[in-house]
């Protein structure tokens, strides 16, 4: 009684409430008598309580809103109900088709319908799908763009696209960062005064703002040779006769200087005395085994002869063992006093011999002016040495500075006029081994290839049988 | 004595320097990468003095910096670059390797790239320090820019550099500073003097290339890179020393805009206005319009003794230069189309020609052949068709030679034909007791005004009198007319006056002169009796070395008389056979 009493409850508290389904229509029949039980626990609250109908009723209520979108009783008498006003008389053919045609293009097809939700319900809306991630960030990074653009500072991507669009307008194609090879650099007033820094110049030096300053001993030149070096006279188009005669003199010396080390290699690497040949190979080879007995004993003999002398000598080298016997207390006085007479004859003859000087006077001043003008000569000499290594090229690697062939046309090469002129040598090699001559880069030898596996060759079968 | 023994290689020479690997090494660059970057910042290897001490004891040679320097190289910024650059590579050639085509494009755009402008200005506080440096970049400048595009180096560098190479030729025929040329086997030697520095450098003839195989590209493309950047800001500095605009522009636009229909044969329109530039036959335009020339007067000080001397030979040197600045004023020159081009145009713009060309020769030329009032024509065939009669047919080194002689030299020996005197190079400069070769000598007389012996051949060519000659000798005569008037008048004056007079006394000039030369030989016939026995002895020694020079020098001369006599012999048997 008291669950129908309490369903009554419920229903009452819902005035008008219409349950879709039947059973919520006071079914009294299920309802079972109720147990005694104490409810001091939380499990017999769990246990025993009866809250079936509360479930019941809020189960009809989300069945009503999935099936037909809201309360029954809430819904409007038109939508639950319609006035029968008998069958509808079909109309004529020609319209039932074109409804028809229309029916079929406007109807969606099946599988739509079977996919269409069956629940009235909306779907809940994806809250996180509304909200902005990082809202807050933003809205501060937008006050402050907003506050720079009051200043007028324009942003990168904004001052970027600018560009882009003046470049569009020019034709000019705006390049952030050109090469230094490139044709269209703008160049500009390298050495004007700037602004001068009045930072702290440490703090600039630590944060890299400023550059180190270059030592000034890099702005020595390595050489003293001119950047570049103009040609003997003897080398123009159309040469005075003596001029050229001293150019091709000098060409020569180099070429006869050339030659005469090339014949000393040839010399020394030419083969002294006679070459093997088959037959002295051969002979070799077969030395000592054709030759009779008897000499072969002879030598033998002459053989030991000649290592018993030798034996003997090595002995006698071996040790000079002379034992030296003691001096006697005599002896031994002796030598002590020639050894004093010695050092005051010696002490005597440089008395004597300083007392000479005296007379020797003049020699001596001779002789010291001799070494002093040595000395100047050679004190000249090195200075002059050190002066012209400035000019010299240095030894700067593993490779010698070669100098580089002259330039030379012979007197009968020699241009009658400027347009049948053909050009000597390269400017580019010149200019190279100038910079080598000036010490700016080391000699070096280009890098030969080599080949890290070895190639196979193979004929071609098409070859092979053409051969 | 304590303390501890030093150990060896520790200190001094051996922590000084610093081998090449192990510099690369601390930079961590690859070697290639290293060598650029000293390049680029003026870092050269340095040969120890004693090569035991760094290296160990050995004395295997082995490349050496010193150890400062590669510290220094360490705060470099391009190093950074070069970094950039390695990994650049890399990802490119990964692309490629992918075939992932958008990804190279993308980083094809986005290539790392470097400015040498902070060098430039490291490495030249001032731009007279790069001014004097400039003479490298020149002759690299003018070499790269006549390269073929065939893949040696980037067809970037070749324009740049013909860009500037021609930016630099404008600005020498606006300033008129060329002083020296020389025409030799290997290129065109040219010496300018800019704001007080004497610049030389070496141009190659138009297609003279052989590639050769034993120069490392690389190295030099390096180094075009500096100087190209150098070359630039001094071409800069210069054009605004002039008032000039830069990049330079042609004066006159209303005229380009004119000639515009017809340069469409020559080039597209985006390269038409660099190679009329590059024609140097335009001049350029000027930041402000050019005024009036004033004669500038230089300031005159008291001097005394030898800065008088000094200051007369450097009056003398001024005007000789003002001379050879507008040699060729009022001259108009037609170049035929096998002679060179380029530096004849340029010389002759030099010293204040005008010039043209054919038209189908090349962009620029400003007159036709048929223009009366060309004076000279250059040729450099044996013989021309038609030649008309108002103008000189001359070979082009006349042009050369007249530069270099500073006056416009007979044109007789330059006509068509003709053998063409030696040219002389103007670089050599004789001292006392060296051999002078005739042809110097006559042009050192003519230079000084006298006109040059007339020889039996010389009869022949007489015929063709040039106008200057007439103009001097008109000139001499009016001088001569001049004298004679006042001694008439003086004559006249005599006649008038009492036969009582006072005459002035007259100077002697001469004989002072020789009086004066008396004195100095015999002040110095008695500093030689007062000299000391050794510095008498070193004086004869020096005296027979310069006797020695001289008597050499004259075997040479009488050398090439004899040769020039047998020459002559011969030509004469020639022409009568």
């Amino acid at each position: 009684m008291a669950a129908a009493r309490r369903h009554k409850r419920v229903a009452a508290s819902q005035p008008g409430f219409l349950p879709l389904k039947a059973d919520l229509d006071g079914n009294i029949a299920d309802i079972k008598r109720r147990k005694r039980v104490n409810k001091n626990r939380k499990k017999n609250w769990n246990k025993y309580s009866d809250i079936h109908d509360v479930e019941d009723f809020l189960d009809d209520v989300r069945l009503q809103e999935r099936a037909t979108g809201g309360l029954i009783s809430e819904k409007p008498d038109d939508s639950l109900f319609f006035v029968d006003l008998g069958e509808k008389e079909k109309d004529t053919r020609p319209q039932e088709e074109e409804t028809v045609k229309k029916s079929r293009s406007s109807k969606p097809l099946r599988i739509d319908l079977i996919l269409r939700p069956a629940s009235h319900i909306q779907a809940p809306k994806n809250i996180l799908a509304f909200q902005q991630p990082n809202a807050k960030k933003q809205r501060r990074i937008a006050e402050k763009a907003a506050k720079l653009a009051a200043i007028g500072v324009v942003p990168r991507r904004e001052r970027l696209l600018q560009l882009r669009r003046a470049a569009a307008t020019t034709r000019v194609p705006v390049k952030e960062n050109p090469a230094c090879n490139n044709p269209q650099t703008p160049f500009y007033d390298l050495w004007s005064a700037g602004t001068p820094e009045t930072a702290d110049p440490y703090y600039l030096e630590q944060t890299k703002k400023k550059r180190v300053r270059r030592p000034s001993k890099l702005n020595e030149k390595p050489s003293v040779l001119p950047a570049v070096e103009i040609i003997a006279p003897g080398a123009s188009y159309n040469p005075d006769f003596f001029s050229h005669q001293e150019l091709l003199r000098e060409a020569h010396k180099v070429e006869v200087k050339k030659l005469k080390e090339e014949e000393k290699l040839q010399r020394q690497l030419a083969v002294n005395g006679e070459i093997a040949t088959e037959e002295s190979t051969f002979n070799e080879q077969v030395e000592g085994l054709i030759e009779e007995e008897e000499e072969e004993e002879e030598e033998e003999e002459e053989e030991t002869e000649q290592k018993q002398p030798e034996e003997e000598t090595e002995d006698t080298a071996v040790g000079p063992s002379a034992t030296q016997k003691k001096k006697t207390e005599k002896q031994r006085k002796k030598e002590k006093a020639e050894r004093i007479k010695e050092l005051q004859k010696k002490a005597e003859r440089q008395v004597i011999d300083r007392r000479q000087q005296l007379f020797q006077l003049r020699s001596i001043h001779a002789n010291l002016k001799k070494q002093e003008q040595v000395t100047k000569m050679r004190r000249t000499q090195r200075k002059a040495n050190q002066e012209a290594e400035k000019s010299m090229p240095r030894r700067l690697g593993r490779l010698k500075f070669q100098t580089p062939d002259l330039d030379v046309q012979l007197s009968d090469e020699l241009p009658g006029s400027l347009r049948s002129l053909k050009p000597e040598g390269s400017i580019l090699k010149d200019r190279f081994k100038s910079f080598q001559k000036r010490n700016l880069i080391e000699p070096r030898e280009r890098a030969k290839f080599k080949r890290r596996i070895k190639v196979k060759y193979t004929e071609k079968r098409a070859f092979r049988e053409i051969k | 004595m304590g303390g501890l023994q030093k150990k060896k290689y520790e200190s001094g020479s051996a922590t000084n320097y610093i081998t090449r690997n192990r510099a690369r090494k601390k930079l961590s660059l690859s070697l290639a990468d290293f060598r650029r970057l000293c390049i680029l910042k003026g870092i050269y290897p340095h040969e120890p003095k004693h090569k035991k001490k760094v290296n160990k004891g050995s004395t295997a040679p082995r490349t050496y910096y010193l150890l400062k320097d590669i510290r220094f190289l360490l705060h470099e910024p391009i190093v950074g670059k070069f970094r950039e650059y390695k990994i650049f590579v890399r990802k490119l050639r990964k692309a490629y390797g992918k075939g992932e085509w958008s990804g190279v494009e993308r980083l094809r755009e986005n290539k790392p790239a470097y400015k040498l402008d902070h060098i430039i200005k490291e490495r030249y506080p001032t731009f007279i320090d790069a001014l004097r440096d400039v003479d490298d970049s020149l002759s690299m400048c003018f070499l790269f820019s006549t390269f073929a595009r065939t893949g040696k180096c980037h067809v970037q560098t070749i324009q740049l550099c013909r860009r500037l190479s021609v930016e630099w030729m404008n600005y020498i025929i606006t300033s008129r500073s060329l002083t020296k040329v020389f025409l030799s086997i290997k290129g065109i030697y040219y010496q300018a003097e800019v704001l007080g520095q004497t610049i030389t450098w070496i141009v190659p003839y138009q297609f003279a290339h052989n590639h050769p195989t034993d120069v490392d590209y690389r190295v030099m493309a390096t180094f075009t890179e500096l100087y190209t950047t150098l070359f630039g800001f001094v071409n800069f500095r210069l054009y605004q020393t002039l008032n000039l605009v830069y990049p330079p522009k042609l004066d006159g636009p209303g005229e380009a805009s004119l000639r515009s229909g017809c340069d469409e044969d020559y080039a597209l329109d985006s390269e038409s206005y660099s190679e009329k530039l590059s024609a140097l036959s335009a001049s350029l335009a000027r930041m402000v319009p050019v005024m009036e020339e004033e004669e500038t007067q230089l300031d005159h000080f008291p001097a005394e003794g030898e800065d008088l001397e000094k200051m007369e030979a450097r009056e003398k040197a001024e005007l000789e230069r003002d001379a050879q600045k507008n040699l060729f004023e009022g001259l108009k020159f037609f170049l035929n189309r096998e002679a060179p081009r380029e530096s004849l145009a340029f010389l002759i713009r030099c010293l204040g020609g005008q010039v043209s060309w054919d038209k189908s020769l090349c962009i620029g030329s400003t007159y036709d052949v048929t223009d009366e009032t060309i004076t000279h024509h250059i040729v450099d065939r044996p013989n021309v068709d038609k030649q008309y009669i108002n103008r000189y047919y001359i070979q082009p080194q006349w042009v050369y030679d007249s530069l270099n002689a500073k006056m416009l030299l007979p044109v007789e020996e330059y006509f068509l034909g003709v053998t063409l005197p030696p040219h002389l190079s103007p670089f050599v400069e004789e001292t006392e007791g060296d051999y002078v070769p005739p042809e110097k000598l006559k042009l050192l007389a003519l230079q000084r005004g006298e006109k040059p012996q007339e020889e039996d051949e010389e009869e022949e060519d007489e015929e063709e009198d040039d106008d200057e000659d007439d103009e001097q000798s008109e000139e001499d005569e009016e001088e001569e007319d001049e004298a004679k008037l006042t001694e008439i008048e003086e004559k006249r004056t005599k006649g008038k006056s009492l036969p009582v007079k006072v005459t002035p006394g007259k100077v002697k000039a001469e004989n002072r002169t020789k009086a004066e030369q008396e004195e100095k030989a015999e002040e110095k016939r008695l500093a030689i009796m007062m000299m000391k026995k050794r510095e008498k002895y070193l004086y004869e020694k020096i005296m027979f070395g310069k006797k020695r020079n001289i008597r050499d020098a004259n075997k040479l001369a009488a050398k090439r008389k004899a040769h020039d006599e047998a020459s002559k012999t011969d030509k004469k048997k020639k022409k009568k056979c």
